[in-house]
């Protein structure tokens, strides 16, 4: 069990990045879902021991990690959102040299051994003797991945980790942290929705460096059920459902506008129909609802620039944390 | 080109560059240095700026031109080719090139802003540095204002800072800038200022050897990017007086035009070169770092399949995680450290930075120690120890630069490439991560070392003397350099953990260097703080580093101490994770900062108390602070009472009796002794002053064996005798003393002129290291606070009564019996009478001697050591067992001049003439009567052969002083020591015609007439009958002009009437006991025997009374057939001064057909030559022809070298 308690996070400026975040992750997946900005990377950084938080607890099965992080790390696979390698190592040598640190054991079998199986296991085993600088990004992603999972680590955190996979690399990741998860804490931290839909059995909703939700997929979804519609739009009717209703999504399909709308009353418009709603419409609402009730901007250095907008006020849809 | 983007560009570039600590640091040490400067402590070295006449003023333009290159091209030359070198690479490190290039900004553009952005932070410099100057070289408080500072004009600041200083900002900038763009790596950014500095350091500034053709000078100074060659040999070292210097605006000419307009092309064209660089690499053509990828090893790449996708299983086929079986155990710490080492020396391999630096290092290195000179300009015969030493400092700043850029660039790495996400997550201890990194980058500093030692092997091979000897590099680089490099490494570890930002660590650690160096130069650094042990070892091959040793370990000890403190401070500082602000402060709280302080003290307890312990060895040793401050108290309270002997009349020795008994082990002496004197002044004397050494354990006197005590002024003992000494009485001054020689430790390391030490004892009378002295040491105490000027004589100051220069003013007889352990031999001054080995009542084997002076003697020494001895022709050798190279040849010239000279001059009128080495823990030769000490590096390890025959000259040099020292001692005042040390020149002249013929003598005469030529200050040379010692090259006239010119009196007086004039000065002044003769009494004593008076007078005129140096040019030399023969015409001119008759002679073949030393090319044919002979007087000419019956080859000016000349090298013209 990862315990938060009141996790606070002020950079200079000062720019609050973490408000007071308190969560219980339990051992399985868990999904930290939230736009660029809100924070995820901060406590990311925060609970892989790279970053002192201004004020708050981290446990790890009642185990200070603020005080002691070099215990947490001997126990720890960590994939950050941003990250390289030494540009002149082989991708073998390199990962070779991260085992040795992490003291990595393979039974009945040599370390390199098992760096090759490991680079097999992410696809990098045709690349092991190349430099790594002359890696694509998603090879380095895979690199990456490999080293976080190398030797059981009893906590695994993955911040962004699909970025740069193509789809076939993010099903083998998918795949691999699912196993992963069966006996021990995966937190993931990511703004694509798929990934927690697909993960995930439980995941908080993270905002301006506040958790604002947490819950199942399966809840928030059925939290708006009856509630999402789906129809066709020109350009014109589109401002306007923007103007006057809540939009979700918007999809331009065979050049028109496919549009999804979240309708609290349940009276959809004219030439909607009424569909089973999805985790991205649950979460878009939940960012539409957060945004309108003028919580303080929480954006911290590194985590991005793009925000969800505001639009008119909505029920909140999953607030069950 | 758009100049709103380029102006976009150019202030983001220029507000980073300012917000840097690195440039605030820049500004704080210009200022230092403005401030250091102002001091006056560093003049230039020109006109009578030591002693006497006007001073160099500090304000001048000339002096402000050197401090302008020196401080642009040492300090703000380094930090702008890291500001300029990273400008491009910094936008690669944080990924915005890329984007910023997919904005409309064009490669020219933005190069044009980055650069502007740059040079104007460094425009800011420089008017920082010229106000920094102005403010304190014309407002600071200093001694001798008046005399050293002169008004205050603008353009003597500012046209040094606009024609050098700018210009080479420009020229460090751009090219820096270039180098980074091209090549994307900082090392390479780093290396291009480090080259500049060597290749200028250690050759463009220095090298300037007096045959020089001075077209290829011309060149160099044309070369130097600094402009310092040009403005040293075309403005400081002509001949212009110091009023010029201190007045007149620096004249340029061609050279510096040609030289500064070299270096704004090349270092603009430099950015402008990168522009299509720029452009290649965004579009692909090109890549980053193409040319450092030209530098490193290729290796091939395995092929990779034609795509991930093709080769990629279905994620559903693989097999579960759990089957790899993997888990995690705890790292054990060596296998995390071995990790590190791996991966960093790896990423090291692949700097091509190491490539560069690591050749460069190792040829200025070996090249620095392979030219070491010894005396005379002999070079040294080298040794594994020698050479071992004679690098180490080079070696220690060389390798410690190159450790800060690796260590920086390894701990900035993580942040660079993005693994420190990675690596910082891990559970290896930081510890570990930082002594990898330091242990990896020490491989550099090894592998440096490792291959400075093999190029010393092949040195040593190729010289082919001295064995190759492994123990004396493993001593000196191993365990006292590498300790140097273990805290260099620790202190920019902790450094990089204190600032976290890798241009900061750099200008502190930088700062470090600087600050280390000023103290270094102004004398400060002592065994407590000179953390690179510069100026401090001493090598003798005849014993370990015994000298200092114990301070050399305590200092070892509390560097390595202070390694672990700083080691042990980063690892407390080296974040793994970002701090928080307001924790960070919350930490800055007294408690918890005692806390941490308490946690580290452990840490720094080692390093304070050996530190400690060494300052106070520093204080309470020879050289420390009250043992200055007891020699001054002795100036200061006797100096007005008794420094004059009129005033306080000291009475003459005798005879000295001694019982010396020493123990080298210990360092020890006891002294046993008494001086017989008498008062041969009209005045009686009631108290007798003798000097004693305030370092002496103990000291008892007695007068006529009676014990006495003394009224001790502050050293000075005044002995009352029961009744005052009347004109003509004596008495037997007794004394009894012991004492630790030298007593504690050194200041800084370096050698002393006398000691006692298990690898060899010297001692002697020139300052009472273990005989009290009669009368008041006017030496003693004496430094640039209380130094007065010499005294001015009047021409006619000869003709009077002189007082010996030096030792006591009437010879005496000696009885010395020294008592050493038996495996020491022990020499002094006249004849052994007697020897015997005993047993000591420790039971210790002894060896008792006695040497008696077989004729009265005015010196007295002791030198003792393990020696062999070679025993010729009424002389001895003593010599170091393993210093065999050149005994034969030193053999040989001591039994040439005892019997040449004897025969020429004087008879020599001791038994035995010995030569004894010692220690090079000093670097003299002295001729003590029958007793001559060599140090090891003179003669014994001088690197001789038959076309130099260096040994056999400076023990001819040394044995003459047995004639020219100590049978005729010179009297004090001007010209005197010229009778010494010139005449002693001209002795050997003499020898070496006599035993090597002509050739050896030309050698000879050449050498020092080179040595005069590159160290004679020209516009502050007097005449030989002025020079008293105390100016810039006084040296050189003393030695080596003092000696050609009698040499040429000798061509002009011939050779029977100069060595009849000689032996009649010997006649006159061996027996004299009042009068001592100067220059002028020798050529009063010459005169009568030249054939020639007049000549003889207008030779001394011009060569004695005045200064003058022809130089000879030969222009418009041709041949042509006429008749059977050939005519050959030329032009000569003297572009110097004086008249002199020279002859010039048209030759053909190798005069010196087996003179490979001057690597000459045999043909195999006769040399055959016809002269001419040619009077030149200033500025003279004359257009000549010569028949010859052969086909002339070359015109040569004074083929026999028999008229002293500079620039002899150009005196000839080949046909």
């Amino acid at each position: 069990m990862l315990e938060i308690r009141n996790l606070t996070k002020i950079y200079p400026g000062p720019v609050a990045a973490l408000q007071g975040v308190d969560l219980d992750i339990p051992a399985g997946m868990f999904g930290l879902l939230g736009p660029n900005g809100a924070g995820k990377t901060s406590l990311m950084r925060i609970l892989a021991g790279l970053l002192e938080p201004t004020s708050g607890d981290v446990r790890l099965h009642g185990e200070d990690v603020l005080a002691d992080p070099q215990g947490l790390w001997a126990r720890l696979g960590y994939l950050p959102q941003h990250f390289g390698f030494y540009p002149n190592l082989t991708g073998e040598a390199m990962l070779l040299h991260l085992l040795r640190l992490k003291g990595v054991r393979a039974e009945g079998r040599s370390l390199r051994q098992l760096c090759g199986e490991l680079l097999e296991r992410v696809n990098l085993g045709y690349a092991a003797g190349r430099k790594v600088k002359g890696y694509s990004g998603g090879m380095k992603q895979r690199l990456g991945i490999a080293q976080a999972i190398a030797g059981n680590p009893e906590l695994i955190i993955v911040d962004e980790p699909t970025a740069g996979l193509d789809p076939e690399e993010r099903m083998r990741f998918y795949r691999i942290l699912a196993e992963l998860a069966e006996n021990r804490t995966v937190l993931l931290s990511t703004h694509i929705v798929e990934d927690v839909a697909v993960l995930c059995p439980r995941f908080a909703v993270i905002r301006k460096g506040k958790v604002v939700a947490l819950t199942t997929p399966s809840q928030a979804r059925q939290e708006l059920e009856g509630r999402i519609f789906e129809g066709i739009a020109s350009p014109a009717e589109l401002d306007d459902l923007r103007r006057n209703r809540q939009v979700t999504q918007a999809h331009l399909v065979e050049g028109r506008n496919l549009v999804r709308l979240y309708e609290p009353r349940g009276d959809a418009p004219a030439g909607f129909e009424r569909v089973p709603p999805t985790l991205e419409d649950a979460y878009l609402v939940l960012m539409r609802d957060v945004g309108t009730r003028g919580d303080d901007s929480a954006e911290a250095p590194g985590d991005g620039h793009r925000r969800a907008e505001a639009e008119t006020g909505a029920e909140r849809p999953g607030a069950t944390a | 080109m758009s100049l709103r983007r380029i102006l976009a560009v150019g202030r983001l570039e220029l507000s980073q560059t300012l917000r840097r600590p690195m440039f605030w640091i820049l500004l704080l040490l210009l200022t230092l240095m403005s401030w250091g400067l102002s001091a006056g402590n560093v003049t230039i070295a020109s006109g009578d700026t030591a002693v006497g006449g006007d001073k160099a003023w500090i304000n001048s333009e000339s002096q402000m031109t050197m401090f302008v290159i020196v401080l642009t091209f040492l300090i703000t030359a380094f930090f702008a080719s890291v500001a300029a070198g990273m400008a491009v690479l910094r936008d690669d490190e944080v990924g915005a090139s890329e984007i910023l290039h997919t904005t409309p900004l064009r490669p020219a553009e933005y190069v044009a802003g980055k650069f502007a952005g740059v040079t104007v932070t460094f425009l800011f410099a420089l008017t920082w540095q010229l106000l920094t100057l102005v403010v304190f070289f014309q407002l600071m408080p200093i001694e001798n204002a008046a005399e050293v500072r002169g008004d205050f004009r603008l353009g003597a600041y500012l046209r040094p800072m606009l024609f050098f200083a700018l210009p080479n900002v420009l020229f460090a900038l751009g090219t820096a800038f270039a180098v980074g763009e091209r090549a994307r790596r900082p090392i390479l950014v780093f290396f291009l200022p480090v080259a500049l500095l060597l290749v200028c350091g250690f050759f463009l500034w220095d090298w300037s050897p007096s045959w020089l053709d001075p077209r290829i000078n011309d060149l160099l100074m044309v070369v130097d990017p600094s402009g310092l060659r040009w403005l040293d040999e075309a403005w400081l070292s002509i001949d212009r007086g110091v009023e010029v210097y201190n007045t007149e605006p620096v004249a340029y000419d061609w050279r510096i035009l040609v030289n500064r307009a070299w270096i704004l092309l090349v270092g603009l064209g430099a950015v402008a070169a990168s522009v299509p660089h720029v452009a290649r690499t965004l579009s692909g053509e090109a890549r980053p770092g193409g040319l450092s990828r030209l530098l490193r090893r290729r290796r091939r790449d395995e092929a990779a399949p034609a795509s991930a996708a093709a080769t990629g299983r279905a994620a559903i086929d693989d097999p579960r995680l759990a089957e790899l079986a993997m888990r995690r155990g705890r790292a054990s710490r060596a296998a995390g450290l071995g990790a590190v080492v791996r991966a960093e020396v790896r990423e090291l391999l692949h700097q091509p930075g190491l490539y560069l630096f690591v050749p460069l290092i190792l040829l200025q290195t070996v090249g620095n120690a392979t030219f070491a000179i010894g005396a005379f300009d002999t070079p040294i015969l080298l040794t594994s120890g020698y050479l071992a030493v004679n690098s180490v400092s080079i070696v220690t700043t060389l390798v410690c630069l190159l450790l800060l850029f690796y260590t920086v660039e390894s701990l900035q790495r993580e942040r660079s490439t993005g693994f420190g996400e990675l690596l910082y997550s891990s559970p290896v201890a930081t510890w570990t991560l930082l002594v990898g990194k330091a242990l990896a980058n020490s491989l550099v500093g090894a592998a440096i070392l490792l291959g400075a030692f093999v190029a010393s092997v092949i040195v040593l091979l190729v010289q082919g003397s001295a064995p190759v000897e492994t123990w004396p590099f493993f001593v000196t680089w191993i365990l006292l350099v590498a300790p140097t490099f273990v805290l260099w490494t620790a202190f920019v570890t902790w450094l990089y953990a204190l600032v976290r930002e890798r241009y900061t660590a750099y200008a502190l650690a930088i700062g470090a260097l600087v600050a280390t160096f000023y103290f270094q130069f102004r004398g400060e650094l002592t065994w407590t703080f000179n953390w690179p042990l510069w100026g401090t070892l001493q090598w003798s091959d005849m014993g370990t580093y015994e000298l200092n040793r114990q301070q050399l370990v305590l200092n070892r000890v509390t560097v390595l101490g202070a390694a672990l403190f700083f080691a042990g401070f980063a690892v407390r500082l080296f974040s793994r994770r970002d701090f928080d602000g307001l924790r960070s402060i919350q930490r800055l709280h007294p408690r918890l900062l005692v806390r941490t302080t308490l946690r580290l003290a452990p840490l720094a307890l080692l390093p304070l108390i050996t530190g400690g312990v060494l300052a106070y060895q520093v204080r309470s040793g020879f050289q420390g602070e009250p043992a200055e401050k007891l020699a001054k108290d002795y100036w200061r309270k006797n100096f007005a009472t008794f420094a004059d002997d009129r005033d306080a009349p000291v009475p003459v020795v005798r005879h000295v009796e001694v019982r010396v008994e020493l123990e080298p082990a210990e360092r020890r002496f006891a002294v046993e002794g008494s001086y017989e004197l008498v008062n041969e002044h009209d005045v009686a004397i009631d108290a007798v002053a003798m000097t004693a050494n305030r370092a002496w354990e103990e000291i008892a006197w007695q007068i006529d064996g009676v014990e006495a005590t003394s009224e001790d002024r502050e050293g000075l003992h005044l002995l009352r005798p029961a009744r005052a000494l009347e004109p003509g009485e004596g008495l037997r001054l007794g004394f009894r003393l012991r004492g630790t020689h030298p007593a504690g430790a050194t200041k800084a390391g370096g050698g002393v002129p006398t000691f006692v030490l298990p690898s060899g004892v010297v001692l002697h009378t020139f300052e009472p290291s273990f005989l009290p002295l009669p009368g008041f040491q006017g030496g003693i105490g004496v430094d640039e606070d209380n130094a007065f000027e010499p005294r001015e004589y009047p021409d006619d100051f000869w003709e009077e009564e002189l007082d010996t220069a030096f030792g006591q003013i009437r010879p005496f007889t000696t009885r010395v019996q020294i008592t050493t352990p038996a495996d020491y031999t022990a020499n002094s001054v006249g004849t052994l009478t007697s020897s015997r080995e005993h047993t000591g009542e420790d039971g210790r084997a002894l060896r008792t001697v006695v040497w008696e002076s077989d004729h009265p003697v005015k010196l007295l020494n002791v030198v003792a050591g393990r020696y062999d001895v070679l025993r010729a022709g009424g002389t001895a050798l003593f010599y170091h067992p393993g210093h065999t190279y050149n005994i034969d040849e030193m053999s040989s010239a001591l039994q040439a001049a005892r019997e040449h000279f004897s025969e020429w001059f004087y008879e020599f009128p001791w038994n035995e003439l010995k030569v004894s080495e010692f220690p090079a823990l000093a670097g003299y030769a002295q001729g003590f009567p029958t007793n001559i000490t060599f140090s090891e590096g003179i003669g014994f390890l001088t690197e001789s052969d038959e076309g130099s025959n260096a040994a056999f000259m400076v023990t001819a040099h040394e044995a003459a002083h047995q004639w020219w020292g100590n049978l005729i001692t010179p009297g004090e005042g001007p010209g005197g020591n010229i009778l010494s040390e010139g005449m002693a020149h001209y002795s050997t002249l003499l020898l070496h015609e006599e035993e090597h013929g002509l050739r050896g003598r030309i050698e000879f005469a050449r050498r020092i007439e080179d040595s005069y030529a590159e160290d004679r200050q020209v516009d502050s040379e007097r005449p030989l009958v002025k020079i008293d010692g105390s100016r810039a090259g006084d040296t050189t006239v003393t030695y080596d002009k003092g000696g050609w010119v009698m040499w040429m009196l000798h061509q002009l007086m011939g050779r029977e009437a100069t060595l009849a004039g000689l032996q009649e000065l010997f006649r006159i002044y061996v027996p004299s006991t009042d009068d001592h003769p100067v220059l002028q009494d020798l050529l009063a004593t010459l005169r009568p025997y030249a054939p020639d008076p007049q000549a003889f007078d207008e030779f001394t005129e011009q060569w004695y009374f005045d200064v003058v140096v022809p130089e000879y040019e030969i222009r418009d030399a041709s041949k042509q057939r006429s008749g059977d023969g050939w005519l050959t015409r030329w032009t000569v001119r003297n572009k110097g001064t004086g008249r002199m008759p020279v002859e010039i002679a048209a030759s053909r073949g190798e005069r010196f057909p087996d003179d490979e030393a001057r690597g000459a090319q045999s043909t195999g044919e006769t040399y055959r030559d016809t002269r001419v002979s040619v009077v030149l007087g200033a500025g003279e000419e004359q257009a000549l022809e010569l028949r010859t019956d052969f086909e002339p080859q070359q015109i040569v000016v004074d083929p026999d070298a028999l008229v002293l000349q500079l620039e002899r090298s150009r005196a000839l013209a080949r046909l």
